[in-house]
């Protein structure tokens, strides 16, 4: 026990404390922040602060009922300038003193219907403006509860909820879907990064001889699970980094975009995350360093490595399948099968509300590949330590009469 | 007790036998010298002792029993294909190393610096292993297989990438161990250092053992009657008791009489009044008894 942990700690201050890990570490985050600073430079350009311009021949709105809202960065209040008559206000347009203007008829009240004049288009939020000026206007209804009428006005808010209450899902909570899709990627890069420093040290263990000294300190299987634990510890450092800086901006960027603001998880979601991923993560590690182990050289492990890992991402290739179907027999099916089982999970978890017992069938399925692998692991690596320059297939892992 | 039984062991991968029907014992306070030919089956062995390999038949007993995890801190290896990480400091390396054979840190701390020093690797530890030479890597890689004081030592060609001068000091650190009762097996080709430093060999051939034994033994067991001389002056023809007398490089040998003993020989030339500043019993080099028997096992297995 003492030798996995002290083998553990060896792989991950190695890698940990590179340079290499640092430039991964940082690649993701610098990525993700210079494409939302290019976003917001883009945004902030785009929006035309220019006054919008109304002719009202219905005579519903009110300018002075108006109730403005703070003004954002992303939403800045626009001033709208009524017109007496769409000459005025088409001449406004032409002068550049208008970006637009909505025409509302006098047959408003009965039809609802309202043309918008534009050169350019208004940008989305702008047009919003307008329509929450509009609805605090309308009294559809007479002797109604100027409180139910504008509840009526801001149109219905769909909320689906379990049956036993246990999760409920509505379209403000674009987080439940985004998290499990935005946790499948992070897994993904996690894997690949750590699990190629993993492939990596043990071919390089293999090519360098040292192997033969190590293997004469420990046995097999703790050299692979102090490896491999290592590795895991290295992914996981990945991960904390990353999701403290995702936390991070969100906390920043809820100060500036509202809908950030109503962010939270439920603790499902963490429980479902450590029993799928964890376990997955340390099957296809163990899987890739016993491929390290039957190998000869670095670039035939990469070739490997990819298939791998590109059976992984499978569900991600076929994700208009789980959209319309998350519970279907593909979904299902491609959520216990181990190699795709992280990402096919997550992806229903995206679309839909997994039942209990599969998520505890995926997680058991898991675990038991995850031990399974690394009994694999150990074996192919006291078969393949001793077989230089020529490669071990998978069947003689399996048949050779080796004793532990 | 012996710190390893060797009890009929063999080893064969697929048409090749390894390793035939081979007993050997190996004692603590000495160094034994596993000898043979290329792919004689000596690495296999060395390999079965390590428990990297199981024989395919027989027994081996090390420290008193069969092989177990907790045994391998006590022993030190250093395979002919040296191995240590590359791309770390070599302080780091050799630290890393000495915790796989469960040393605590403070310890192995202390005890690398001694060893460092001696070797004269003290200036380079901080420097990554792929910087050293190749002498000072084979040092360092010495460093690896004494540093946790192991009970049983082997080393394969301990020698090879090594100048005079660091070849005298790891000789004289094999020597120390072995005074402190360490069991070294040592394997390699060059068999001056045999000579000088193994206190009993096993030279093997095919995988089957040819000659076992202390290297005293052994010379004797191939030693002519002949003496060799080397006079003040030249020799006379004629000396009582010696039948030939051959001239050689500066030096005699002289061929005895059925019935003469060495030492009545150098009575003779004294007394005859001959100066002499050298006076040996030819016993054959090592070198010379390894070729031979290796020939001679040869013919008898292509006749």
């Amino acid at each position: 026990m003492d030798k996995i942990w002290r083998i553990t700690k060896y792989e991950y201050t190695r890698h940990v404390f590179q340079k290499r890990f640092l430039f991964s570490l940082l690649s993701l985050p610098i990525l993700i922040l210079v494409m939302f600073a290019v976003s917001i430079l883009v945004a902030f350009v785009s929006i035309d602060k220019t006054p919008l311009g109304y002719v009202d021949r219905s005579g519903v709105l009110d300018l002075a009922a108006r109730e403005v809202k703070d003004s954002t960065l992303f939403n800045p209040v626009i001033e709208f300038i009524p017109y007496q008559s769409t000459e005025g206000a088409e001449t406004a347009l032409n002068n550049g003193q208008i970006q637009a203007y909505y025409l509302l008829p006098e047959t408003y009240p009965q039809n609802l219907d309202v043309q918008l004049v534009f050169i350019e288009e208004p940008a989305y939020e702008i047009q919003a403006q307008f329509s929450d000026f509009v609805a605090q206007n309308l009294s559809l209804f007479d002797n109604l509860d100027p409180q139910v009428e504008r509840r009526l006005a801001e149109g219905s808010q769909l909320k689906i909820t379990a049956l036993d209450g246990s999760r409920e899902t509505s379209q403000d909570q674009w987080y439940t879907i985004l998290t499990p899709l935005i946790a499948g990627i992070l897994f993904f890069f996690v894997v690949i990064t750590s699990g190629g420093y993993l492939l990596q040290a043990v071919v390089e263990e293999k090519e360098n001889r040292t192997m033969e000294i190590v293997i004469t300190s420990v046995s097999p299987g703790q050299l692979m699970t102090g490896k491999i634990i290592g590795d895991i510890g290295v992914g996981l450092t990945q991960l904390l980094i990353w999701i403290l800086f995702g936390w991070g901006s969100l906390m920043i960027g809820a100060k500036y975009l509202p809908a950030l603001q109503d962010f939270s998880l439920p603790p499902e979601y963490l429980i479902v995350f450590l029993g799928i991923l964890i376990p997955a993560f340390i099957m296809i590690s163990a899987v890739l360093a016993a491929i390290g182990a039957t190998v000869t050289e670095l670039r035939e492990a990469q070739q490997f490595q990819s298939l791998v890992i590109l059976p992984v991402m499978i569900p991600y290739y076929i994700v208009s399948t789980f959209m319309a179907n998350p519970n279907g027999t593909l979904a299902t099916i491609l959520s216990f099968v181990p190699i795709t089982a992280p990402i096919a999970m997550l992806l229903r978890m995206s679309f839909t509300i997994v039942p209990t017992w599969q998520v505890i069938l995926t997680s058991m399925i898991l675990i038991l590949s995850a031990i399974f692998a690394i009994w694999f692991a150990g074996r192919a690596f006291r078969l393949g330590m001793l077989q230089y320059g020529k490669r071990l297939t998978i069947k003689e892992v399996f048949r050779k009469q080796v004793q532990q | 007790m012996a710190i390893i039984t060797a009890h009929n062991i063999s080893k064969r991968f697929g048409e090749t036998q390894a390793v035939d029907q081979l007993s050997f014992e190996v004692q603590p306070g000495e160094i034994f010298g596993l000898l043979g030919p290329n792919g004689a089956g000596k690495t296999t062995s060395i390999r079965m002792i390590l428990d990297i390999f199981q024989p395919d038949s027989g027994e081996i007993s090390v420290l008193d029993g069969p092989m177990n995890e907790e045994k391998k801190n006590h022993i030190g290896y250093m395979p002919e294909e040296r191995g240590l990480y590359q791309d770390i400091p070599l302080e780091r390396c050799l630290l890393f190393l000495a915790s796989l054979k469960g040393m605590d840190s403070a310890n192995a701390k202390s005890q690398l610096e001694t060893y460092l020093r001696h070797l004269d690797l003290y200036d380079v530890r901080d420097k990554k292993v792929k910087e050293l030479s190749k002498g000072m890597q084979q040092k360092a890689q010495l460093i690896a297989t004494l540093i946790h004081e192991p009970e049983l030592v082997i080393i394969d060609e301990p020698f090879t990438s090594l100048d005079p001068v660091n070849t005298e000091i790891v000789k004289k650190l094999l020597e120390q161990k072995r005074d402190e009762g360490k069991a070294i097996i040592m394997s390699t080709h060059q068999m001056s250092q045999v000579e000088e430093l193994c206190n009993r060999i096993l030279l093997i051939n095919h995988g089957q053992r040819v000659l076992y034994g202390t290297l005293q033994d052994i010379q004797s067991q191939f030693a002519s009657r002949d003496i060799l001389v080397t006079p003040l002056t030249e020799l006379p023809g004629v000396i009582e008791g010696v039948a030939e007398v051959k001239k050689l490089n500066g030096r005699y040998r002289l061929i005895l009489d059925q019935d003469a003993q060495p030492n009545q020989i150098l009575k003779n030339m004294i007394q005859a009044g001959i100066e002499i500043t050298q006076f040996e019993i030819a016993t054959p080099p090592l070198n010379q008894i390894f070729i031979e028997v290796v020939r001679q096992q040869e013919r008898a297995q292509n006749g």
